[in-house]
This record gives structure tokens, sequence and C-alpha cells, in this order.
């Protein structure tokens, strides 16, 4: 498999505590971006700013990242611009919270 | 394209802290409670400026209330206003200046009110010193918004409290203010509609739409909300002081237009939310708003068939008490404890072990029962006592010193996890 697909499957695991759901279903991560050295850059967001959880979700994803054989570096990078909304979750994240 | 705008806020604050204010904050519940079940037989004549009760009341409001939010403050001010708390150690040590204070004042009201004055002073000191703490986070914030209007006049409406409540404790001491009842109806609008109102206000605009995960929301009623509210209750004390019916009815006409402001925007973040299944705690929290709001226009019909009789009144102002901000508070707490502890012991352990969901971390169900439990006891113990049937009203406070110290262990509960 290729690494940027390893490390999105990886990001499925990083689970917001809140919501009880993945990061990538809830369309936060934006751009998974891997170079030729295995140094991994994942833009993602959360779906507000401030969010208290902020800390816990950025280090969880690296560690998942971090996780996977092969990867060197990981910079795992918040972003606001743009921001999210919900027509950004998948539609099993929306029924999840129906 | 992706605008690259990484955060460097720190939003974690050492989480000694907002829990040492929260843990008091339980204990004085649960004190203030029975407090008032030991005292019930007065509550119920309609005695409510008595020395045991004052114990109970700043047990209630400064014990419980005002530490409660204290520490919930000292979490959510970094969150809400994406600035970090500005310095933590000053933190702890205006903990125990306050815990002292108002421990010691609560006590000596009762046992000996003339030296309340010297406790009242170290509770003053410690207050200023919190309005100091977070003065100086909130000058840091870089865009101020609606919510730093609402939790920053807050903060003013809590220093005049304090301002009025030494001078009443000044009085028990020494016996020269002439205004005395001018002075203590000051102290009750400052700090229960000034001081707790403006900052549930305040914090409402960032909690619900993340608890409910509410997108595309206005908050159109949120400036004049603010403008409205501030006006009614710079209205009302001037009518307090000067006893004009009409300023009075206009005071609370424009407190009530704000509430309604308020009110219709949360109507409307909970609306759009996404996430439909709300949790319990947070339907209760929810459900104060709406209590809020009677009690709003109950005061207003009060004030416009110029009802003034002093037993009903204190009835409002205790409904007020329980069923707007200690329920406001007990909702969110009911959110926030887990949330520290959940950061405390498994933020970094998200992606390297499976962790626990918020929600798992304290039982839902047992929070449903209490606080239908306490809603319950509150309007049977007010009903009750209007009508003068003491044994129901005996029970009715029963009741709500149970559902309190089941709450404060079901919150404790959350630390063994």
């Amino acid at each position: 498999m290729e690494m940027t697909k390893q490390v999105e499957e990886a990001l499925y695991q990083v689970i917001d505590p809140e919501l009880g759901i993945n990061i990538v279903d809830l369309g936060l991560v934006y751009n998974i971006d891997v170079n030729e050295t295995n140094d991994v850059h994942v833009q993602m967001t959360l779906t507000t700013p401030g969010c208290p959880l902020h800390d816990s979700i950025v280090s969880g994803a690296e560690a998942m990242i971090y996780g996977i054989d092969e990867v060197n570096d990981v910079y795992v990078e918040l972003v606001w611009h743009p921001a999210w909304s919900p027509e950004k979750m998948s539609s099993r994240a929306k029924e999840m919270l129906m | 394209m992706i605008t690259q705008m990484q955060t460097q806020i720190k939003t974690e604050t050492n989480i000694k802290l907002p829990l040492a204010f929260i843990l008091f904050g339980l204990v004085s519940f649960a004190l203030a409670q029975s407090l008032l079940w030991i005292n019930t037989s007065a509550l119920s004549s309609g005695v409510f400026r008595m020395p045991d009760l004052w114990m109970a009341a700043h047990f209630l409001l400064l014990g419980w209330a005002v530490m409660v939010v204290m520490g919930a403050m000292y979490q959510l001010v970094p969150v809400a206003f994406l600035t970090p708390i500005w310095n933590e150690k000053f933190g702890f040590l205006q903990f125990f200046i306050t815990a002292i204070g108002v421990a010691g004042l609560s006590i000596t009201l009762s046992v000996k009110p003339g030296v309340a004055i010297f406790a009242g002073v170290l509770t003053v000191i410690g207050i200023l010193m919190f309005l100091f703490q977070i003065a100086m986070t909130l000058l840091k914030q870089e865009k101020v918004n609606v919510m730093t209007w609402f939790v920053g006049s807050a903060l003013v409406f809590f220093l005049l409290t304090i301002v009025a409540g030494l001078t009443l404790t000044w009085n028990l001491a020494f016996g020269t203010i002439s205004n005395y009842d001018a002075f203590f109806k000051s102290h009750l609008v400052f700090g229960l509609t000034g001081w707790f109102t403006l900052l549930i206000f305040g914090f409402s605009y960032k909690m619900v739409p993340m608890f409910s995960l509410s997108h595309g929301f206005s908050m159109k009623w949120a400036k004049p909300a603010f403008m409205m509210y501030i006006s009614g209750l710079i209205v009302l004390i001037v009518a307090v002081w000067i006893g004009t019916v009409p300023l009075n009815i206009i005071g609370w006409g424009l407190l009530w237009l704000g509430f309604t402001g308020y009110a219709l925007d949360m109507k409307e973040i909970i609306t759009k939310r996404i996430k439909k299944k709300l949790d319990q705690p947070f339907i209760f929290s929810l459900a104060a708003i709406g209590f809020g709001w009677l009690l709003h226009t109950t005061a207003l019909l009060l004030a416009v068939l110029q009802v003034n009789d002093a037993a009903i009144w204190s009835w409002l102002v205790y409904l007020y008490i329980m069923m707007w901000i200690v329920f406001s508070i007990m909702g969110y707490l009911y959110k926030i404890v887990p949330f520290l502890w959940w950061t405390h012991k498994y933020s970094g352990s998200v992606g390297k072990k499976d962790v626990p969901t918020l929600k798992a971390m304290i039982q839902e169900k047992w929070g449903t029962i209490l606080f239908t439990a306490m809603t319950f006891g509150v309007m049977v113990l007010a009903v009750t006592s209007m009508m003068g049937l003491p044994v129901l009203a005996f029970t009715a406070q029963g009741i709500l010193t149970a559902a309190s110290a089941l709450y404060v262990i079901s919150i404790a509960r959350v630390l063994t996890r």
C-alpha cells in the first residue's frame, strides 16, 4: 500500500473523544503529503477554533503516523482556512450524529 | 487553497488549578444544601435574612458557584479566547487566599457576624487577585469579540458585587451604613444578574455551539442582548437607590429583552446543530435557559403589577439562583470535569492505545436522575414553603440535599476513571 494511503488509514484510528468519531470521517484532515524520504506532512483542522482537545488530537495523529513502518519525520499542521463545515463529514459520520 | 496559520496557543491549563477550585466548590455545595435542610423551617416561614441562612447562601454562592466558575474559567478562558492564563502560580496563590476567605466568611456570618469583615477582606483580596489574573489574560487577547464584552462586563459586576458585599459586612461589624437595604439589593443585582448571568451568557456563546456541534448560526441578537441587559442592570440599580416604580419596570423590561435576545440566539444555535442527540447533562444546562427566561418574565410581571411582598421576591431570588445559575453550572460541570480528567489522564495516550470517549467518563443516566430530582426538589420546596406546608418543604429540601450529595459523588467518581 502506498504511504499516503497508509497514513490515511492510520488517521482513521484517531478518535475525537467528544464526538466518538474518527478525524477522517469528521472531515478534519485536509491534506496528506509524503515526500521521497517518507517525511509526512498532514494539514488538518478542528470543528471549532480553540477546541479544547486540540493538543490531544494533534499529538494522537502524530503518534499514529509514527507507528507506520518506514515513516521518517511527521509534521501535523493545524490550519483554520478553509474553516471546517459539516459538508466535509462523510455520510457515515453524519449518520453517527443522528 | 489552504491558508497556513498554525495555532501556537497552549489550551491546556495545569489541571490542578481548575480542579482545586471545583473540588472546593463541590464540598461547599453539599454543605450549603445540608445547612438549608437544617434550616428549612426558617425558609418555609419566609425568614431569609438570618445568620445560618447567610452562611448557607455564601457557601452556595461563593463557596460553590463562584469557586466553580473561577475553576471553570481557568480552563475555559484559554479555550474560548485563545489566550493562555496569565500566571498559573498566581492562580494557586489566589485559590488558597480565596478558599480561606470564603470558608471563613461563610462560617463567621453564622457564628460571629461581627468579625465576618476580616474573612470578608480576605475573600475580597482573593477575588481581586482573580479579577487581575483574568483581566491580564483578556488583555492579551488579539481579537476582541462579543464574548469578551459579556465576560469583561461580568467581571466588572463581580467587582461591584464584592464592594457592595464588603460594605454590608462592614455594617455588621461597625453599623454605620444608613442605606443598608439599597446596598443589599445592589449586592444581589450586581452578583446574580450582573456577574453570574452575563458570565453564563458569554460562555454559552462558545459552549452551546461546541457541545451541539452547531454550524451556520448568526448570533444576531448577541450585541442587542448585551446592550439591553447592561442598560437594564444600570436602570434597575438606579431604581433601587431612588425607589421609583417606572424605573423599576423599565429596568426589568430591559433585562427581559436582553435575556430574550440571548435565548433566541441559543434557540437558533440548537436548531442548527449537527449533533442531533445531545448529552443529557447539557440538555439540563439548556433547560436552565428556559427557567431563566421564565423567571425574568415573572420578575417583570411582578414589577408591572407592583407586587412588593418580600417573601415572594425572596423565593424568586432563590429560584433564580437554583434554576438558572446553579443548574447552568451543574450541567456544564458534567462536561468540564470529565474533559479535565480525560486530558490529564488520556491525552498523551491518543494514537498509542485505546482511550475512552468523554461520554464514557461519566454515568449520564445518574446525571439525568439527579438533575430531574433536583428540579423537582427546588420546585416543590418553593411551592410548599410559599403555601406554608413545612413538612413537605422539609421533605423537598431533603431530596435536594440527597441529590446534591449524590451529584458531588458522581462528579468525584470521574476522578477514579
